[in-house]
């Protein structure tokens, strides 16, 4: 049984595990930053233990420090969160051998679905449709044209180490092809320490649709649903709604059983997500995030379940909670990130908060570690908050989170409320017919 | 609200040692704030009923609360300067203070040794691991801030060395 959690993390994520082993009674250890010696997670957590400086890799990044906290606090497990160490298997792997519970999945299961060429290839020999494209990473510019041409043009260029849409390259034709192949190759090089590289088809007006799993150490695999999250800016999200406006009964039921054969297929546990690109009633496999997700708020909501404790009893050896059998999401949950940056240029605006009010009423949950006077550090992530809403239906959700969003006053540093706000109003996201392009052509 | 009855409100929020003053007008908001007043000067006399208190041989004596105390907490009490002039080594990393390679040898380091750039001053443990932290500067240590096996944070205080 795990008595006392330390938590990798900072920020809301650290916060909303905190809220979990609250509701549990078990015992909290907060890791910081000098940065981070004000932030919310510290004070409410029982213990806290500065690690290092304000720059990561001294600090959340440093496997060491982070272990050597849980020791001297005598914490029995490790929360790590989003980000930072949560999809490091090294990490994973040490913190057993230390005899921390990791709660997480295995760190074979986070190495194999770390790498994208492998997951690929993982979720083909499991029968899960995938984009058509080269069989691994392409060594050779020639590769490279043979399995284009074979698979038609527009392609992508993938790193396959990468992740957060960095060394990607989409390709209209072989010159494209020819520019971009070597390019792609040295960006992956330089940002992920490996230069390969895979080739797949480029859809041109997909959706992002993801699908919640969660396995147990009794063998037992679920899938919860799926959570759109179409409406994105570079390749980082800014929406997440659930259920998708796109999807109907059959599909889900296609996507959950694909999602749960893969993860069949490594023997996952714990909680993960299979991100899945969507076009013309058809859905191609294109990663797995082996952690829990930022948009994970969205899935509680219409399923009534909490998945942070769910991850804490099923680390803990425990059965999976979910009822047997079938069961549906309940209402329409929309998310909305609030960043700290400008809503025009994304330029992060790190800064003090100086006027901090949430919104509250019917359907709505902010999950936040920001506060009056709180000091958004450069450091880090540029999140502050997310605000969740819930409607019987789409309209419903939509409405509130319109009004949510009036009502939720940060000032101090420029946030993304503003847009929110602009894309609540726009037609087109008001009809559900858009695709991860949307923001590409919306103007305000 | 123009420019100008802008500029007179600041000057009214000067003038009369307003703390803030928040005015919201025709879809505009405008939150000025003052330099606030000093905190009202302690005198003290008698002293004060004994209250029980933590010892807190740093701290000037507190006030007790005056009935009309502003509602946010007082000020820290200044702590007093005894560190002034010395050099303070901190951690730099998270683990377990130890202030002998093992603990059957006599410690690394007392108040009163002199040590030299470079000279092991202690052992702190982490994952396993016995890292030796050296000393930066010559000096005379005069303080030792943790208890031998105690757990220490990373920037935590360990040495105070006159230099």
């Amino acid at each position: 049984m795990i008595s006392k959690i330390l938590i990798a993390n900072r920020g809301e994520i650290a916060l909303r595990v905190i809220l979990a082993c609250k509701e549990m009674g078990i015992k909290t250890v907060a890791v910081h930053s000098e940065a981070d010696r004000d932030a919310l997670h510290v004070r409410y957590a029982d213990e806290d233990v500065c690690i290092g400086p304000a720059v990561s890799r001294q600090s959340y990044l440093s496997i060491s420090s982070i272990i050597a906290a849980a020791e001297i606090t005598g914490a029995d497990a490790i929360h790590p969160g989003y980000g930072f160490l949560a999809e490091n298997a090294h990490f994973a792997e040490i913190a057993g051998e230390c005899r921390l519970t990791f709660i997480g999945p295995t760190p074979e299961a986070i190495r194999l679905m770390g790498n994208k060429a492998q997951a690929r290839e993982t979720a083909k020999n499991a029968g899960v449709p995938i984009l058509p494209g080269s069989d691994g990473p392409v060594k050779t510019f020639t590769d490279a044209q043979d399995v284009a041409r074979e698979i038609g043009f527009p392609v992508i260029l993938k790193a396959s180490a990468g992740g957060g849409g960095r060394g990607m390259r989409i390709c209209g034709n072989e010159s494209d092809l020819q520019s971009a192949f070597e390019a792609a190759r040295s960006e992956a090089e330089r940002a992920f320490g490996s230069a390969d590289v895979y080739i797949e088809k480029y859809l041109e007006h997909p959706r992002h649709i993801e699908i919640q799993v969660f396995g147990d150490t009794h063998g037992r695999i679920v899938a919860l649903g799926e959570r759109d999250c179409s409406i994105q800016r570079r390749h980082q999200k800014l929406i997440e709604e659930s259920p998708s406006p796109a999807m109907t009964p059959e599909i889900r039921a296609q996507m959950n059983e694909a999602a749960v054969k893969l993860c069949a297929a490594v023997s996952y546990v714990n909680a993960g997500t299979i991100e899945f690109l969507f076009q013309d009633g058809r859905f191609y496999f294109m990663e797995m995030n082996t952690r829990i997700q930022v948009e994970h708020a969205v899935t509680e909501e219409v399923t009534g379940i909490d998945l942070v404790k769910e991850q804490i009893r099923v680390a803990s050896g425990e059965p999976l909670s979910v009822p047997h059998g079938d069961f549906r999401l309940r209402g329409h949950a929309i998310e909305f990130r609030i960043n700290a940056e400008d809503p025009r240029t994304f330029a992060p605006n790190p800064g003090k908060i100086r006027e901090f009010h949430c919104p509250g009423g019917p359907g709505v949950r902010v999950d936040t570690a920001a506060y009056r006077d709180y000091v958004v550090p450069p450091h880090y992530d540029s999140l502050i908050a997310k605000l969740v809403v819930r409607g019987k239906d789409r309209a419903e959700a939509i409405a509130r989170g319109r009004r949510a969003l009036e009502l939720f006053i940060i000032e101090g540093v420029k946030t993304s409320i503003p847009l929110h706000r602009a894309i609540c109003d726009d037609p087109r996201f008001v009809s559900g017919d858009f695709s991860t392009r949307f923001m590409e052509s919306f103007s305000w | 609200m123009n420019l100008k009855e802008i500029l007179e409100l600041i000057d009214k929020v000067a003038e009369r040692g307003i703390a803030a003053v928040e005015v919201e007008q025709a879809g505009t908001r405008l939150r000025i704030e003052g330099k606030l007043a000093p905190p009202p000067q302690v005198i003290h006399t008698a002293p004060a009923a004994p209250l029980a208190m933590p010892a807190m041989p740093a701290m000037p004596l507190a006030m007790p609360a005056p009935p009309a105390a502003p509602p946010e907490a007082p000020a820290p009490a200044p702590e007093v300067d005894s560190e002034a002039g010395l050099h303070i080594i901190t951690s730099p990393i998270v683990g377990t203070f130890y202030r002998s390679p093992n603990p059957e040898s006599e410690p690394y380091m007392s108040v009163g040794d002199h040590v030299s750039k470079g000279k092991v001053l202690c052992i702190i443990e982490a994952m396993k691991l016995m890292n030796e932290i050296e000393s930066d500067v010559d000096g005379t240590v005069v303080k030792i801030y943790p208890q031998n096996g105690q757990p220490v944070e990373y920037g935590e205080k360990l040495f105070a060395v006159r230099l």
